[in-house]
């Protein structure tokens, strides 16, 4: 079979991370090419069970990685000698002096809430999280929820949903938007209030801002 | 040009495209769409009219023609859609929930394949499928260059189609 540079947007057009023009060129050449219409086909079956069947599949993954996280705090204890166990505790009650008594007194960038027609935004310092949409009451449990890029690189965003207060769904994502899965679409219900909010990381897991939480509401069919 | 409409067999845009036109439909409008599969009817009858009436000229492949007559059907779909909505229908989550319960049997076949690949290719499907890391973060955190964990996705994808064949 002739071997077809388009196999590689595979993964991304099944996982919506192609941008719309990139999108229709490939839906167009699969339409055009029977061997990436078969590779895609096989490609969305394997991902569909490993996504559905995951849990059990993996267990000895979740295992090692539970395993990874011991050996890294035995390895951080083991590493240390006495005397630097004494010099990280200095360093420690140092930091949280600064932590509490210089930190606070300096003068800092207080968030500014503000919205407007079609956003709500939250500010810190240099960086902002606008969430596009939803941010009215809708009709419909709409599936994507979205927001604006950071201007940073590799931000990783984490997407709450909350029903009355109780975290419904969450999600860690790079891109600006996630699609809400069916199973936690068929959770919210009519009448019901919800709210979601998204949190920015760097890659060092530390957070770089918080969106305002956006209440909505899906209304009662008439 | 004239060799795309001589090509032309109406079977073959059953057994041919019907799939692929499916797979398109639902991928915009997801299987939970009741009528998914009604759209995807119109499709092929609007496409076989069209080529009886002569509208298919062979300026363009029959691939693209069929695709065009489905991207324009979707649209109209989903503006119906969004006047009984208010909203769009928005981009279809994936997995589409609903297709994984088409076929139980081979899906409980291939999760036990997957359950039999060795670790290091079962720790690549883990970590870029299910975990969904990009080539680049599953290369980083297994030592492996981005172009080898591409190679054992598609190593495993082979490993897989001969575990459930045999």
């Amino acid at each position: 079979m002739k071997k077809c540079n388009s196999k590689v947007q595979i993964d991304d057009y099944l996982f919506n991370r192609l941008d719309e023009d990139k999108k229709e060129e490939f839906e167009k050449h699969y339409f055009n090419c029977p061997s990436c219409f078969k590779k895609m086909a096989e490609r969305n079956e394997l991902i569909a069970i490993v996504k559905s069947k995951g849990q059990t599949i993996f267990k000895d993954e979740y295992i090692a990685e539970a395993a990874k996280g011991e050996t890294w705090l035995e390895k951080i204890t083991s590493f240390l000698t006495p005397r630097q166990w004494a010099l990280s505790t200095v360093s420690a009650a140092l930091l949280l002096v600064a932590i509490f008594y210089v930190i606070p007194n300096l003068k800092t960038t207080t968030p500014q809430f503000y919205i407007n027609e079609d956003a709500f935004t939250v500010r810190t310092a240099n960086n902002k999280i606008t969430l596009i949409s939803p941010i009215i009451d809708m009709k419909t449990v709409q599936s994507k929820f979205e927001w604006v890029k950071l201007e940073r690189e590799n931000v990783e965003y984490k997407v709450y949903i909350y029903d009355n207060g109780d975290m419904l769904w969450s999600k860690i994502t790079k891109e600006n938007f996630v699609v809400l899965p069916e199973h936690v679409k068929l959770r919210m219900t009519a009448g019901e209030k919800y709210s979601w909010q998204v949190k920015a990381f760097s890659p060092e897991g530390t957070i770089i801002s918080i969106s305002g939480e956006v209440r909505f509401k899906i209304q009662k069919s008439e | 040009m004239e060799k795309n409409k001589k090509e032309i067999n109406l079977e073959e845009i059953h057994t041919k495209y019907r799939p692929i036109v499916s797979f398109r439909v639902r991928k915009s409008l997801g299987s939970f769409t009741p009528d998914w599969e009604d759209v995807v009817d119109e499709i092929i009858i609007n496409v076989i009219e069209k080529i009886k009436k002569g509208e298919f000229r062979g300026e363009s492949s029959i691939g693209t023609f069929i695709f065009t007559i489905t991207s324009r059907r979707i649209i109209d779909h989903i503006r119906k859609k969004s006047k009984v909505l208010k909203h769009a229908p928005e981009p279809v989550a994936f997995p589409d929930p609903h297709l994984q319960i088409e076929n139980k049997e081979r899906a409980e076949l291939m999760a036990e394949a997957i359950r039999k690949l060795k670790p290091k290719y079962r720790e690549v499907l883990y970590l870029y499928y299910y975990k969904e890391l990009s080539r680049e973060e599953v290369a980083q955190k297994l030592g492996i260059t981005s172009r080898r964990v591409s190679e054992r996705v598609n190593y495993s994808q082979k490993l897989l189609k001969k575990l459930i064949t045999k």
